[in-house]
């Protein structure tokens, strides 16, 4: 903190205004992806069915949260790196993950099909059966309700079918839009 | 400092007693250390705490009130409280309070950290969660550059640790983006001139190389730290004074890089010790005796050096290894209590005819000076 007045001035005007732009960035690109992102529905599989709701803070597990090691196409994705994983709407109107690749594949977009980006905090197998199932996170497994309201969701939960409404954007981001209770919208994020 | 202003006062009246030291010499030192008062007083510091749980204090009024607010006005209040400790640090440094200001820029950064987890938060964002906490460190490096300012740099360091920590427990794997990072932090601390930074910075590198081993071949290469220690220590030791005509600091380096050697070795010995016994009831191997007599004889060769050199700092850790290296021989192997005798018994021989060597060498300098 040397200097005359007008320069700390002016330094300490730049780091608000960058450390600003940060936060700026972050909320806007939310926004972005959370109103123009392709919309899909994926049920929710408890991951803990004894407190899926512990207070204000919920885990989400999905079907597509563990995927068989076959899957994989080229490169094994190094641990905690990003990669690609592509789901395919089948007849009865659920999503299954059918191809995992470290690159994000160049397909032209179809109602059928959906890129999601995934990391895995752990490497990928080497010499294992390929039905062996690796844990995927997409950036979509916690969901902040309301204080006082994570009790309500639990009671729901356990007698409801849960399932999340995302936002998909073309590099394969996800956001949760909402929260569906047996196929209604009860929570629905405003975006401010 | 005010150790140090201490033990010069007691030095100077008896220096002034035996004639050597003037009045107005003395006078003159006294005047030199009261002007020579760090920045960080006990005031600021508390200040700085005050900021730290200021920061606490938004984040969680913010998160408490999730269902009375909108975005909107969450947003709002996270950037008030932002340009606020950033405004308040102008009107600080204005009015001559360098110490507080440094607090209300260190609260910025608190305040900008916050806002990152909340708004991930508010949006249920996850992604890389180390992700956030590298905006946070950057964004503290940013506000030392700009505000040159050594809290701003201590919050950097600690945030470039928590940063490459967390991406080591998630990857599993050794993290070399650190590096980049703290070699950037570290210039910077070279060009602000604040020493205790360049200790942060020893600081922050031992603690991300310390674990490294795991990270590496078999995932038990400690051998690579104990051997970067030692090596980095006899260069302290050889190329000492080389380094302290650039800058003063190779006793420092020295003791930092002891400290690397003895972690690398009781990693080795003590820690991740599991593959050295085959069964259950062996408690007691050859590779625990070499690496026990390595480390010892590390120590000592440190605390030889540390005495010769006139280095208290590396002597007391020194003594510190050498006392925790020792327990944790004994709690190993506890129950072959034969064994552990025989070998406190070599060990006390191995240091007794240490010290003997010792003594004569220090008889004999004060002799050589003499005729010198």
């Amino acid at each position: 903190m040397i200097g005359a007045p007008t320069r700390v001035l002016l330094s300490l005007a730049i780091v608000a205004l960058v450390q600003t732009a940060v936060l700026a960035y972050m909320v806007i690109d939310r926004m972005r992806l959370i109103a123009s992102g392709r919309e899909i529905t994926l049920p929710v599989v408890p991951v803990d069915p004894r407190d899926l709701f512990r207070g204000e803070y919920a885990r989400l597990g999905y079907d597509v949260g563990s995927v068989p090691l076959r899957l994989l196409e080229g490169p094994r994705p190094r641990a905690n790196a990003a990669f690609w994983v592509t789901l395919d709407k089948m007849p009865d109107g659920n999503w299954r993950a059918v191809k995992v690749t470290s690159e994000r594949p160049r397909e032209p977009a179809s109602p059928d099909r959906i890129v999601l980006k995934a990391r895995s905090s752990y490497a990928w197998p080497h010499d294992s059966p390929p039905e062996t199932a690796v844990r995927v996170r997409y950036g979509i497994e916690s969901y902040f309700v309301p204080e006082g309201q994570g009790r309500k969701l639990e009671a729901l939960a356990r007698e409801k079918k849960l399932a999340t409404l995302l936002a998909v954007d073309g590099n394969g981001n996800a956001a949760i839009k909402g929260i569906l209770v047996d196929g209604v919208l009860q929570y629905e994020e405003p975006l401010f | 400092m005010s150790w140090y202003r201490h033990k010069v006062e007691r030095d100077l009246a008896h220096w002034q007693t035996a004639g050597w030291v003037s009045e107005a010499g003395a006078g003159a030192i006294r005047a030199d250390l009261l002007s020579r008062r760090s920045p960080f007083g006990v005031a600021p510091i508390f200040a700085m705490l005050g900021a730290i749980l200021f920061g606490c204090a938004v984040m969680s009024f913010v998160a408490a009130h999730w269902t009375g607010m909108s975005k909107l006005a969450r947003l709002t209040l996270l950037l008030v409280a932002l340009w606020g400790c950033y405004a308040a640090a102008f009107a600080l440094f204005r009015r001559g309070l360098a110490g507080f200001a440094q607090a209300a820029v260190l609260a910025g950064i608190a305040i900008f950290g916050a806002s990152i987890m909340l708004i991930a938060q508010m949006y249920h964002m996850e992604g890389n969660p180390p992700d956030a906490v590298l905006t946070w460190a950057l964004g503290a490096l940013l506000t030392t550059v700009l505000v040159r300012s050594p809290a701003a740099l201590a919050a950097t360091f600690v945030l470039g640790v928590v940063w490459s920590s967390y991406e080591r427990t998630l990857a599993g794997a050794a993290h070399w983006e650190f590096l980049p990072l703290w070699g950037a932090t570290t210039i910077v601390a070279g060009w602000l001139g604040w020493r205790p930074g360049l200790h942060l910075a020893a600081i922050s590198l031992v603690l991300w190389l310390v674990p490294l081993g795991f990270f590496l071949f078999d995932h038990h290469a400690h051998w690579i730290v104990a051997a970067l220690g030692a090596l980095a220590a006899l260069g302290a030791a050889v190329a000492g004074p080389a380094i302290d005509r650039r800058m003063r600091g190779s006793a420092a380096l020295f003791a930092y890089a002891i400290i690397l050697a003895f972690a690398g070795l009781y990693l080795l010995a003590f820690v991740d010790e599991s593959r050295f016994y085959r069964a259950p009831d062996t408690s007691w191997t050859p590779q625990l005796v070499l690496l026990a007599v390595l480390t010892l004889a590390l120590l000592l060769a440190a605390m030889l050096w540390a005495l010769m050199s006139g280095n208290r700092g590396a002597l007391w850790l020194a003594y510190g290894g050498f006392a925790l290296e020792v327990f944790s021989i004994y709690v190993k192997t506890f129950g072959t209590l034969l064994d552990t005798s025989l070998f406190f018994l070599v060990a006390a021989l191995v240091v007794s005819a240490l010290a003997w060597t010792a003594y004569r060498l220090h008889r004999r300098a004060p002799a050589a000076e003499a005729s010198a």
